[in-house]
């Protein structure tokens, strides 16, 4: 019988909103997480994220409002450009 | 850091896994279509009392069931209940008692009659993953590696691996330290030193990895609805290697009574 991590654990999230200080407001995508706020730490290629990119974010169980931006996933650019449009429309 | 056990302790943890595969195998043939999971359930209990144990899970942290049986999107902790088994369901078995002190905890999926290959296929890679943790389960390695070993097993063939649910560390307790993850990098988390217990349990989904637990406040679904499968066995580090609790010592008989740390 499995049990719940203690420690950090990655879900997948979407990026929705760029916030001051590398602060990101992040969709998870595991059902019931709702959102949460997320922080990159170094990694240039995690700088420049746009809503719409697909992330992975690391979750603390302790307090899963927040959480650290460890990698992308898939084609960041895809989301973004998506993203881009919507804007300006 | 997890307790090591001693050679007469790996002996009784060694009973009681011996007596939940057993019990797994008698479940096995009796999933068949038309079969209720209560009647799993029931067939469970009865057999592990037989044996001179009693179940692990019933009670535990108020879970109502000696059983865990989930099925198809169901990823683990479905509750036995009227639901009767389909042609072409696949269930995932989960297990545990307690016997002399010391617990045995393992899980497999079955097929109820004909699946489909794709049930088939992932059932297999689950198990594949399973077998690939164990084989780096040697001192000197860590807890990280075994992770690591088996989503790259699973991702390679297309499936994805569970992150809100970890194998564990098992003996006095049914959950010990260290936590076991199905993931991750490797190289990380604790050593593996002989006398050393995990159960190593991946949970691997046709879909994305994510999942919702439902109203019950036990059952994991796949948030996608896909299949999922489950596997795991208890596995005790030795000197020389991995040891399948279930099975056989698996080294020479000469170097069983070799002492650890």
């Amino acid at each position: 019988m499995p049990e719940t991590p203690r420690d950090a654990m990655e879900v997948n999230a979407t990026v929705r909103e760029a916030l001051p200080n590398a602060l990101y407001r992040v969709e998870l995508e595991s059902d019931g997480r709702g959102q949460a706020l997320a922080h990159v730490s170094g990694g240039s290629s995690l700088l420049r994220l746009l809503p719409g990119d697909a992330v992975v974010v690391e979750l603390m169980p302790y307090d899963q409002g927040r959480g650290r931006i460890v990698r992308r996933r898939g084609s960041g650019t895809v989301g973004a450009l998506a993203a881009k449009e919507r804007d300006s429309k | 850091m997890s307790v090591q056990k001693s050679w007469a302790e790996l002996q009784k943890m060694h009973r009681a896994c011996g007596i939940v595969v057993d019990t797994l195998v008698a479940l096995e043939e009796a999933a068949v279509p038309g079969v209720a999971t209560k009647e799993l359930d029931r067939i469970a209990r009865e057999r592990i009392e037989r044996a001179g144990a009693r179940p692990a899970f019933l009670g535990y942290r108020g879970y109502p069931a000696t059983l865990c049986i989930s099925v198809n999107e169901e990823v683990v902790h479905g509750i036995p209940g009227q639901r009767k088994l389909r042609e072409g369901d696949i269930v995932g078995l989960d297990l545990g008692c307690v016997v002399d002190g010391f617990f045995g905890d393992a899980a497999r999926t079955v097929a109820v009659g004909k699946i489909s290959d794709e049930a088939r296929r992932l059932m297999k890679a689950t198990e594949e993953a399973l077998h690939s943790g164990i084989a780096v389960c040697r001192p000197g390695m860590r807890v990280g590696d075994i992770g690591h070993a088996v989503q790259q097993h699973a991702e390679a063939q297309g499936y994805s691996v569970v992150r809100e649910f970890v194998g564990h560390g098992i003996g006095t307790s049914l959950h010990e330290e260290p936590q076991v993850p199905n993931y991750g990098p490797p190289g990380r988390r604790e050593r593996l030193v002989p006398g050393m217990c995990l159960a190593i349990e991946p949970m691997v989904n046709a879909g994305g990895p994510e999942v919702r637990v439902l109203k019950d406040g036990w059952t994991a679904v796949t948030a996608d609805q896909s299949l999922s499968a489950h596997f795991e066995l208890s596995v005790a580090i030795t000197r020389h290697g991995p040891w399948i609790l279930s099975e056989p010592y698996p080294y020479a008989a000469a170097e069983t009574e070799a002492r650890h740390a």
